[in-house]
């Protein structure tokens, strides 16, 4: 599908091809923001694709880099919007995966120093994952006269509204031990909210604590091929060609599709525009190939018709 | 300088370098004090030059002191030093915004000390910004938070109130094109503090990154420094000799602007680091390497 060389093809789709896609492929990963809903509002028609994909007898997961939240509170969001079905298994949030990595591949022993919010801390507590208790520093603590956790083990940043100088100053000495890790939830330097507006991301923090510590922090959500990892984990193997990564974000969930061989689809309800892929598809840098998209629709409702014909036909 | 670089100064030379000078630039981190102390033989070697009829200024990148904090702290480690002879970057900064950007009478978002705030305002530039600032009300709101519109740049320096909300609303504020975007410098180590505080590089990424745009920097390496000394004091660059210990700024600040330059080993830089640089073939490199190095100041001394 990705085309003979490897070429790939940023077609918009409608109709028949999407039947093809429909019929070729049996596990479908989403992107939320943008992709499934604008803030609280579903993009029209989603509600009705994930719930015939399912129907159908199709995998459907979401994958996001939003780490603000607790699982529990996306199932509930989507039920709210009219997704029926939609259960705490198929939603993969980078911190879930976070969690499980610590939990699983580090096998951690000792605390975590967490720069994140609420969501974050209550998917690691749920994992087991111990993390260092949130400080209550007076106002005249600075770095030379607060205690600093012993035996901190990783540093995980995340989306951190309470993010402080002293929080930066304590990450960057935990870090200066070459035994603890440095991880991120996912390196967007901004996050789009409704309205176009947008708020800084996780990656601007990750950005500055890289600066202060000299190290690359290793990161968990898209475009890392991790969170693939824990869903093909989850459902006991996952052929990458069975599946279609749908995503509104060029360099997280285009690259993300093309990280683990995946085919990819940008839906163009959200951040990224179609110039923006045609920019890279025409671009000399081979390396730019892997953000641009197999297809591309309008908005995933394109989807809608091609049940309809399936349907039909199954009469 | 042509010819090999990178050579220790001692002996006679030392004369002969200091004979075809006629002003020395000090880096003050690393050079003349470490922390709170001085470092032996420094204030002697100041007095001893100006004793020469040299003039002697400190450049330094720090933006958390005015002109006069500086003098202050310098004279109590016993250094004979005038505020006119300091150039930091806070001050350098609002020279910067005033005569380049052409800010007087306007405003800035800072994010920066107090010390900032008060050299911008001797310059008649407002700011807005300084001190602490903490998210409150729902993501929603700190998209939306209000924007002063008399904002025409966002300035960042060291702050130790640095918070989520000022990388927000410098974010905002930059989403504007038409708003400057300045930084003091992109420091990522701060010298002789062991990594335990979070240098103004780091602060300057967050919002570089955020806003996907880059700052101007007004620190060394960048020229503008060195021209607000020479246009004080008429300062001619092949007269003129840089002292510093790191290579990345002071050394780079010397060879950008024609300056001599002479690396001390009492700070960041070492001579495998300057060797390194001159061996590895690569002609941006080669300006930080220094045309000599001591093991410290004090090594002037018995030229003086």
């Amino acid at each position: 599908m990705a085309g003979a060389f490897g070429f790939k093809g940023c077609q918009k789709i409608r109709g028949p091809q999407i039947r093809g896609l429909l019929e070729a492929k049996d596990f479908f990963l989403f992107d939320c923001d943008g992709v499934i809903w604008h803030g609280e509002n579903a993009i029209t028609g989603a509600a009705k694709v994930v719930n015939s994909l399912i129907r159908h007898g199709k995998n459907v997961v979401f994958v996001t880099n939003n780490c603000t939240r607790p699982r529990e509170n996306y199932v509930h969001k989507f039920s709210r919007l009219g997704f029926t079905d939609v259960m705490l298994d198929q939603i993969f949030s980078s911190s879930y995966c976070s969690a499980l990595y610590l939990r699983d591949v580090v096998q951690v022993r000792g605390q975590v120093f967490v720069m994140g919010c609420e969501g974050l801390r209550r998917e690691l507590l749920e994992a087991g994952v111990p993390c260092v208790e949130e400080a209550d520093d007076g106002p005249d603590a600075t770095i030379y006269n607060c205690t600093l956790a012993p035996d901190v083990k990783a540093v995980l940043v995340g989306h951190d509204d309470k993010l402080t100088f002293l929080k930066l100053a304590k990450a960057s000495c935990y870090l200066r031990d070459p035994e603890c890790l440095f991880l991120a939830t996912d390196n967007d330097p901004w996050h789009p909210l409704s309205g176009g507006r947008i708020l800084p991301g996780s990656g601007s923090l990750t950005a500055a604590l890289e600066v202060a510590s000299g190290r690359k922090a290793t990161v968990i959500g898209k475009p890392s091929r991790f969170m693939f990892e824990c869903i093909s984990s989850q459902f006991r193997g996952v052929d990458p060609a069975q599946c279609l990564m749908v995503g509104d974000r060029l360099e997280t969930d285009m690259l993300f599709g093309s990280n683990c061989g995946l085919d990819t689809m940008l839906t163009l309800t959200g951040v990224s525009q179609l110039e923006e892929a045609q920019e890279y598809r025409n671009s000399d840098l081979t390396t730019n190939h892997s953000f641009v998209p197999d297809y591309v629709v309008d908005t995933i409702a394109d989807f809608l018709p091609a049940f309809e014909e399936l349907e039909e036909q199954n009469d | 300088m042509s010819g090999t670089k990178c050579t220790r100064l001692s002996g006679a030379p030392v004369r002969r370098l200091l004979d075809s000078v006629d002003s020395v630039l000090f880096d003050c981190d690393g050079v003349i004090w470490r922390g709170d102390q001085a470092v032996p033989g420094a204030c002697r070697v100041i007095d001893l030059l100006k004793e020469h009829g040299k003039k002697v200024f400190f450049v330094t990148n720090n933006s958390s002191k005015t002109r006069r904090m500086y003098a202050e702290k310098m004279s109590a480690l016993g250094f004979g030093v005038s505020e006119e002879e300091v150039f930091g970057t806070a001050y350098c900064c609002a020279a910067y915004l005033r005569t380049v950007c052409e800010l007087e009478g306007k405003k800035v978002y800072l994010i920066g000390s107090a010390a900032m705030a008060h050299e911008l305002e001797a310059v008649g530039i407002r700011q807005t910004g300084v001190g602490p600032d903490h998210v409150s009300g729902k993501q929603g709101d700190w998209a939306a938070v209000p924007l002063d519109p008399d904002v025409r740049a966002v300035v960042v320096g060291f702050d130790e109130h640095f918070s989520y909300m000022k990388l927000n609303r410098a974010l905002q504020y930059l989403l504007r094109e038409d708003c400057l975007f300045v930084g003091t410098n992109r420091d990522t180590r701060l010298p002789l503090e062991g990594g335990k505080a979070v240098p103004t590089g780091c602060l300057l990424q967050a919002v570089e990154t955020a806003a996907q745009r880059r700052a101007q920097t007004v620190g060394k390496p960048n020229h503008f420094m060195f021209d607000c000394v020479a246009s004080h004091f008429g300062v001619q660059p092949e007269r003129c000799l840089m002292v510093g210990d790191r290579l990345d700024t002071d050394i780079l600040l010397g060879s950008n602007c024609g300056l001599k330059t002479l690396l001390t080993l009492t700070g960041v830089s070492t001579v495998a680091d300057a060797e390194a640089h001159r061996e590895s073939g690569c002609a941006e490199r080669q300006g930080m390497v220094p045309d000599y190095y001591v093991d410290s100041i004090a090594d002037l001394l018995p030229a003086l």
